[in-house]
């Protein structure tokens, strides 16, 4: 309004958010006239409401309605007609030398870590992780940033060994880490309503780097699984600027962040295509497909007519979107009810949950689990892309160490029933 | 790894400032697209460091002001009270009460054209 349209403005914005408002203009090169009414405005009273205009701006303690006529009306200073947006100092490749437990302690309490112990990336170790890729260290991959209006920050594919090596990964998985790196996109963007993530592994790469997609394959028992969930956290802590109320803004948080549901597709025992070939890519291709929602429900159980019922008690904020993670057996079950594509699964569900909202591709199938219970996972996730994985792998193939490191497998019994009881 | 108190070398884990901001969207993208960074536009520093303020008015007696809600939870109500406010205390003031169409994200040019075209200034809100 102000620059494309010569309009005086008066923008209004609670106080909770004064900070945040205040420095997104500023490095927009922008002084607005803010006015703050007391947190919150939404679901309180009219004459709460009443009260916050009558009354004064908690931060200015200057009445909320005369500063909007302020706003509008008093001339503009020399500096709100010369602004200036203020660069911020490059960083250094390397930081100042200290002990180990002085350097965790830095690590710890500037932020660069999401609370658990981290690997030191020492220049050893980030040369190491780099031998997990032929890309050149210095080439920049991307940029990211959790909020959607300050300055993203690039990184080069050595910043994201350093996230990487943080995060307990090997070489191994570095191409996958990569992938994410390149996809610019965070895993925990900010937003009030604290947003998760999920991230699918597609392809080849799954069964080398001994990713879990069976058993427990969202549950923290396997190695591969974990460090590469944590991997995207950490790079959008670090690359994606991540500063908790600065510019990070989730109310009450989600633990899922701390891993973002990082798993593998069980293709060799799903009845559906692989789900990256569904979304193009060859079943060779190796892929990480990303998601982000809010919920996450278990314990789903039977035919296509409970995912209707579920889908109908936990319709999305934005018209609905819905990932299934399914068990084998749910997938093996589905395919008999007459769903071998699980599009016209979708086109099913999307049409009788509400015809208007034409958009199967909003209703996704993953498939993971042990076959020890036909059942399936709700979550109000959204799809975004898949991102492949295989410009990351090194000619000469996967870097895998001597021995690599490996949890220990599910133990089944040979009939596969081991006593479970259904 | 050192021990016993020596001093290690290690990498910064931060990346680099890039002079690059996401700003604001096309009219038509999906409210939720503002936290898809495939679609983010990318202003550069260079870009926004025009960006200028309007010149002030004189007075707001006798002029149009409209008060756009931008979608947030309470904001109608809010900009509603904003408005019998200055029914009360600033009658000469006409205000209009505009409502966003699409969401608290996405841009609106139809609107802000209607702004410029009847009207002298807004109060927007309410952010968050």
């Amino acid at each position: 309004m102000e620059n494309d349209y010569g309009v005086p403005t008066a923008p209004i914005v609670t106080s909770r958010f004064a900070d945040y408002v205040q420095r997104d203009g500023r490095s927009h090169g922008m002084h607005l006239r803010w006015s703050f009414p007391p947190y919150p405005v939404g679901f309180v009273s009219k004459e709460t409401l009443h009260g916050y205009v009558q009354g004064n701006d908690p931060i200015s303690s200057a009445p909320l309605m005369e500063e909007v006529l302020f706003a509008l009306t008093q001339p503009l200073t020399d500096a709100e007609k010369n602004p200036k947006i203020v660069k911020r100092p490059n960083r250094p490749r390397l930081l100042e030398p200290a002990t180990e437990e002085n350097l965790h302690r830095l690590f710890l309490e500037n932020g660069w870590t999401d609370g658990l112990p981290i690997i030191l990336p020492t220049e050893e170790r980030v040369a190491e992780m780099l031998t997990g890729t032929d890309h050149d260290p210095q080439e920049v991959i991307g940029m990211m940033s959790v909020t959607t209006h300050e300055e993203r920050l690039q990184y080069t594919v050595e910043r994201v060994a350093v996230n990487a090596v943080m995060a307990g990964a090997r070489p191994e998985h570095f191409p996958v880490i990569l992938a994410l790196g390149a996809s610019g996109r965070p895993s925990l963007p900010s937003s009030t309503t604290s947003f998760a993530s999920m991230m699918v592994v597609n392809g080849p790469i799954r069964n080398e780097i001994g990713m879990n997609s069976g058993l427990g394959a969202l549950s923290p028992v396997n190695y591969a699984n974990s460090v590469i969930g944590r991997a995207w956290t950490l790079m959008s802590i670090n690359l994606g600027d991540m500063r908790p109320g600065a510019t990070f803004t989730a109310s009450t948080g989600t633990t899922i962040n701390y891993n973002n549901m990082c798993f593998a597709e069980n293709e060799e025992n799903s009845a559906w295509e692989p789900f990256h070939v569904r979304k193009g890519f060859k079943r060779d291709e190796s892929t990480v497909s990303l998601f982000r929602g809010w919920n996450v429900l278990t314990m789903g159980l039977g035919p296509a007519t409970r995912m209707l019922e579920v889908m109908k008690s936990i319709g999305g904020p934005f018209g609905g979107a819905f990932t299934f993670i399914c068990d084998p057996l749910v997938a093996k079950s589905l395919k008999n009810e007459g769903y071998a594509d699980p599009m016209k699964l979708s086109e099913w569900l999307v049409n009788e949950l509400n015809p208007r909202f034409k958009r199967p591709e909003m209703v996704n199938f993953i498939v993971a689990g042990g076959e020890m219970n036909p059942m399936w996972v709700t979550t109000d996730f959204s799809y975004f892309q898949s991102v492949s994985i295989d410009p990351w792998i090194p000619k000469a193939g996967i870097k895998k160490d001597a021995k690599p490191l490996r949890m220990p497998e599910p133990v089944l019994c040979k009939d596969g029933s081991c006593g479970i009881s259904h | 790894m050192k021990k016993n108190g020596e001093k290690i070398t290690v990498l910064d884990p931060i990346g680099q400032p890039s002079g690059v901001f996401g700003s604001r969207l096309d009219p038509d993208s999906m409210p939720w697209a503002i936290h898809d960074p495939a679609n983010q536009p990318r202003d550069t520093a260079e870009k926004l460091s025009h960006l200028k303020m309007a010149p002030r008015l004189d007075s707001l007696e006798g002029k149009t002001v409209y008060l756009v809600n931008t979608g947030f939870a309470g904001g109608a109500e809010f900009m509603a009270e904003v408005q019998d406010w200055f029914t009360r205390n600033k009658p000469s003031v006409k205000t209009e009460l505009r409502h966003k169409k699409t969401s608290m994200f996405t841009d609106e040019p139809e609107l802000w054209a209607e702004i410029k075209k009847n009207g002298d200034a807004a109060v927007i809100g309410v952010g968050g």
